[in-house]
């Protein structure tokens, strides 16, 4: 590799502790990571392993007990609540594995809500087109009570796009949806970042999902045991075979 | 933000119809109120508008700062003599001037029979002039028959003549001080434009019968007609410059203006005193909007966790809430004000059917709609201002929890400053109640708020105790739905108990006033009982005329009659009250608290409390002065309670100071050995000629009289504080709905392992049961407490004894019982008639 990346979100001795005493449990064990711009990251790892710890304290969801994180350039292990509410708000986008959507919302007022809240105006080809991609476009004024599991995740997808944010995490977003679905779901992602440039860190437990990334971290007791570019489905399911998994 | 708030309403508006209707309910109160004080003001507004509207300058003697205005209906002194009259007329401008003689009477409904009844003999007082016969200074126009233009003729107003049961051509019987005249009815006015007389009746007769009448041949006032175009003010100072000192000139629109302005003020009162009850009506709302925010913001913990995590500030969220709870307050508080606007057409138009139009045009005032919405959006913002600050530090991390609970924080904090308030309300009740502070009733006002709200967050911790301790009973009466309710109650002790506290402020309220009229009404039939009297003697319309004291002072039987009459003077340029009494043979027939008896007076003056506490020991020199002469007396003893009247002084004294003063109250001590039965009978029957309108009343009687009035103020009282109750009952359903909602899941879990739809019905009525009776037994120990200190703290006043009112206490509880139940009836439906499958699968 010649060409500096330029990086999307860093972490350097990244600790996470939950609890006290007794109870003490470390989820994020002294992590040093790098989130690539304009690349589909996969992070993959048994259950328990701090995943979901890692890209919670990477968005500035969570604080880190020890260690530093950045998104972009801007550190925000540093930042005060506001701040990085801040942060969140006009550079991450987020899809969870479930509860995605505001229940009193429509689906197109969930999808621009980002935009609403930072008081930006919605761009109405951009929106178009990620509309039409996931096949939305019939679906906008429904409540999210009256949309199937997929739909509300598509829903969830499209606001995180919407709002161009540097960065979009997502926390097992197929893991509700069938095959089908879920690969749908995961082609779009992959095109968002092959079209558009955009940055995606994403946890999943599905080996054929995380072959639609550019690169996956494994994770083990709060610690990135390896790395792999270019993964196929089954190159990961043979790495995580050897994780015990 | 606004938007996602109005849509967040608009979404689930179920959860906060309840809301809603607790802070309408309270709007409405202080609506409803305004919207008919208003009216009467207008009324009363029109009427005096039209009893001055032909007259230009009224001449009449000049308010003074002592005198009791209270009274609209009263004829003042006579002052202006035939010659007073004669330099009005003789002032430049003057066209026309005519005196007025008003008498005080009262016309007898036709075959008037006295009873003895207190409340059959009072009514609607009468307004008796000289008839000047011209439409403009009467006010009055004919409208049948023909003007009283000889002596012994009268005319009455055209619905006062029928209301009483008169035709022209009848007798009318008109009752004095003197005795009953009869005069012949020879014609019906009209009064004004609409004969508006707020219920009063009207009449006329010429001015030589109302002289006699009215035992003096002078004016009251005289009514003045200018000439055209000259300027009145100018003509009523000329005219002041020719009339006795101590009266004045003013003209007709200054005198209108000035009559209501009084009026006004009164009124302002009763807003204050509706204010008031909106208040604690809301006061109680605002424990359901807490509790109902609570719970949303709970349930929607997730929810707002993603916003978080999506970029929304706390700030953002807490203003988002408060925009919630302001759209609701909106809402409820139109609803509340047209409710209450409706209420208040509803009720003026029952009263006009009952006893005619006393009410002007009823509108909507805009103090109504100011009140009405500051009241409400007041009350919903501070109650939804900690739920929403609770809502800003919602984390996003929130958003990806499986299950949405209140966290499980301790009850320490809240223990607390529970325990700190309570004592620091007590605290202030204690000083406000026993030191001498400048406004002691700020201190208990504020003590008592303070003290509820303690109590609200100790009751949290008394809760979980007693769940625990109701579990094991519960359970074993009620097995698993039992268990499950004492659960319930433990699991959310903050809610629980902050729906307990709404019902137990009610229940405190109604607990404290009907322990202090339960006092009041063991003192009062003390009183009674420690008489002496057979009789009490009373006038259902203004004085007890001096003749029928005498007359029944003349009876065989009787062995003394003992009078009390009662007048302001001024000491050290103050008004006090000054009672006149025969110092002979007041102790013979009732048990005053005076040192030494009052025989021993000697000349002098007792004084009361109030007075001592101004310096003035016995021995020192007291100068009264009254309305006709002054004295300065010698203080010979004290007079131990406070309230009744300032200085006591014997009669020759008495008539010294204010002349034939008015006789209030008078007593009858019979004969050894004379039946009272009979005696009542002989002295009804003497009265019966000449003095219908005075009434025998034994000491039992007017006990129970009393006590009547008395229980009739805790009715008044009872049905204001109702709103505040129904609001209460509102917050225990509002709450059990809520949580019925918010365990959605849980009791589909409940009903698919085979808990039948009654279970879990009695599930919630149990709930529902143990709140309300928690609540309202902790507002019973509250409000008697208090009502028991108030009760104490006006020992001065004659409280000598503490009644505690058992009787309405049960009433309480079995309503409390009640209440339980209908609470509990709606979300006991809901949550027996969840579909299991739908609730297992229900999200947030
Ligand atoms: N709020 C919390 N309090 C205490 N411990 C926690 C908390 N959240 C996570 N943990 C612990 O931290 C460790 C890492 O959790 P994390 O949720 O990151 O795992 P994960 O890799 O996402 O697992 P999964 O694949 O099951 O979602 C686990 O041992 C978990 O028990
Ligand atoms: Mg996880």
């Amino acid at each position: 590799m010649t060409t500096t990346v330029t990086l999307a979100a860093s972490m350097r001795g990244g600790t996470k502790d939950y609890g006290t005493g007794d109870a003490a449990v470390r989820a994020l064990d002294g992590i040093d990571v790098d989130i690539a711009a304009a690349e589909f990251t996969a992070i993959m790892g048994p259950s328990g392993s701090g995943k979901s710890t890692l890209l919670h304290t990477l968005a500035g969801l969570d604080c880190l007990t020890a260690g530093d994180s950045w998104i972009g350039e801007q550190q925000i292990s540093s930042l005060s609540e506001d701040k990085i509410t801040q942060v969140r708000r006009d550079k991450i986008g987020f899809v969870f594995q479930a509860f995605n959507l505001i229940p009193s919302l429509s689906a197109k007022e969930n999808i621009t809500l980002p935009l609403d809240i930072s008081g930006r105006d919605v761009d109405p080809a951009w929106f178009d087109e990620i509309i039409g991609i996931l096949g939305l476009a019939d679906r906008l004024t429904h409540l999210p009570a009256e949309l199937s599991g997929g739909q509300q995740q598509r829903v969830a997808v499209a606001r995180a796009l919407v709002a161009r944010p540097e960065l979009i995490f997502a926390d097992e977003p197929s893991g509700n949806l069938d095959s089908r679905s879920g690969a749908e779901l995961l082609g779009f992602m992959r095109r968002a970042v092959k079209e558009f440039g955009q940055t995606i860190a994403m946890v999943t437990h599905d080996p054929s999902a995380a072959s639609y990334s550019d690169r996956v971290l494994f994770l083990a007791d709060g610690r990135i045991v390896d790395e792999m570019r270019e993964p196929t489905a089954d190159r990961v399911l043979d790495r995580m075979k050897q994780m015990g998994h | 933000m606004f938007r996602l708030a109005v849509k967040s309403v608009k979404h689930n508006p179920k959860r906060l119809v309840l809301t809603a209707v607790a802070v309408a309910l309270g709007v409405a109160l202080a609506s409803a109120t305004f919207t008919l004080t208003n009216a009467l003001s207008g009324g009363f507004h029109q009427l005096f508008d039209e009893i001055y509207a032909g007259t230009d300058v009224i001449v009449e003697p000049a308010p003074t700062e002592t005198e009791d205005d209270g009274d609209q209906f009263a004829a003042p002194d006579a002052v202006f003599t035939h010659a007073d009259l004669a330099a009005v007329q003789a002032v430049d401008g003057v066209e026309n001037a005519v005196g007025t003689i008003q008498v005080m009477g009262s016309v007898l409904p036709k075959d008037f029979e006295p009873t003895g009844d207190l409340m059959a003999a009072g009514g609607a007082p009468s307004q008796l002039f000289n008839w000047a016969g011209d439409p403009k200074l009467d006010q009055a126009t004919l409208v049948e028959g023909s003007g009283p233009e000889a002596d012994g003729q009268i005319v009455l107003d055209l619905d006062g003549a029928p209301r009483l049961g008169y035709e022209i051509g009848d007798m009318v019987s008109i009752a004095t001080d003197t005795g009953v005249t009869e005069l012949e009815l020879v014609g019906l006015v009209r009064f004004g434009e609409t004969n508006s007389l707020q219920g009063a009746t009207l009449g006329y007769m010429t001015e030589a019968d109302a002289a006699t009448l009215a035992g003096s041949e002078d004016y009251q006032t005289i009514s003045v007609v200018t000439a055209d175009g000259v300027d009145k003010d100018q003509v009523a100072s000329a005219i002041s410059e020719v009339i006795p000192e101590g009266t004045r000139a003013i003209t007709g629109e200054a005198k209108a203006a000035e009559q209501a302005e009084q009026l006004d003020d009164i009124l302002q009162y009763v807003d204050i005193f509706a204010i008031a009850f909106a208040l604690i009506a809301l006061f109680v709302g605002s424990y359901i909007i807490v509790n109902t925010f609570r719970i949303i913001v709970t349930q929607r913990t997730r929810e707002f966790g993603l916003l978080r995590a999506i970029g929304v500030s706390g700030r953002q969220l807490r203003t988002m809430i408060l925009l919630e709870a302001l759209v609701i307050a909106v809402v409820a508080s139109t609803v509340g004000i047209l409710l209450g606007y409706l209420g208040a057409l509803g009720l003026s138009a029952l009263v006009e059917a009952l006893s005619g139009n006393i009410f002007g045009t009823v509108t909507l005032p805009w103090d109504a709609l100011l009140w009405g919405y500051s009241l409400g959006a007041l009350v919903t913002l501070v109650a939804a201002l900690m739920p929403a600050i609770h809502a800003s530090t919602i984390s996003p991390m929130e958003a990806l929890r499986e299950s949405a609970t209140e966290s499980k924080k301790p009850l320490r904090m809240r223990n607390i400053v529970g325990g700190a308030l309570t004592l620091l309300g007590v605290l202030a009740i204690v000083v406000g109640l026993y030191m001498d502070v400048a406004k002691p009733y700020v201190f208990v006002g504020a003590g008592a708020m303070v003290l509820v709200i303690g109590v609200t967050l100790l009751a949290a911790q008394v809760l979980v105790p007693l769940a625990y301790g109701l579990k094991a009973f519960l359970t074993r009466v009620f097995r698993v739905d039992g268990k499950l309710a004492a659960n319930n109650i433990r699991r959310e002790p903050r809610r629980s108990a902050n729906t307990a506290a709404a019902l137990m402020i009610g229940v405190m309220l109604l607990a404290l006033v009907s322990t202090f009229t339960e006092s009041l009404k063991s003192v009062v039939t003390d009183q009674f009982a420690t008489s002496e009297a057979d009789f009490f003697v009373l006038s259902t319309q203004g004085a007890i005329p001096p003749g029928a004291i005498d007359l029944l002072g003349s009876e065989d039987g009787v062995d003394f009659v003992t009078s009390t009459g009662v007048d302001q003077a001024t000491y050290d340029g103050l008004g006090y009250s000054v009672a006149s009494i025969d110092p002979a043979t007041a102790d013979l027939a009732y048990d005053y608290p005076n040192d030494p008896d009052f025989d021993g007076m000697d000349g002098g003056v007792f004084i009361d409390p109030v007075i001592q506490e101004l310096g003035v020991e016995v021995g020192d020199q007291v100068a009264l002065e009254g309305a006709e002469g002054s004295a300065t007396l010698t203080v010979t003893g004290l007079y131990e309670r406070e309230g009744d009247a300032n200085f006591w002084v014997d009669e020759a004294t008495g008539a010294e100071l204010f002349g034939d003063y008015d006789i209030l109250q008078a007593m009858v001590v019979l004969d050894d050995g004379v039946d009272p039965a009979a005696a009542e009978e002989q002295l009804t029957s003497a009265l019966a000629e000449d003095f219908p309108l005075v009434v025998l009343s034994s000491p039992d009687q007017l006990a129970q009289f009393a006590n009547q009035f008395i229980d009739l103020l805790l009715g008044v009282i009872s049905a204001m504080l109702g709103a505040a109750l129904i609001i209460a009952v509102l917050g225990v359903a509002n709450t059990l709905l809520l949580s019925v909602t918010e365990r959605t899941r849980e009791i589909g879990l409940l009903r698919a392992v085979g808990v039948r739809r009654r279970s879990v019905r009695r599930m919630i009525r149990i709930e529902s049961l143990v709140m309300a009776i928690f609540g309202t037994i902790l507002g019973m120990i509250l409000g008697v407490g208090l009502g028991v200190a108030l009760v104490k703290a006006l020992a001065e006043f004659g409280f000598t004894s503490v009644a505690i009112p058992w009787a309405w206490l049960g009433i309480y509880m079995v309503l409390a019982i009640i209440a339980g139940v209908v609470a509990a009836m709606s979300p006991a439906r809901r949550a027996a008639k969840l579909d299991i499958l739908q609730a297992i699968a229900f999200d947030g």
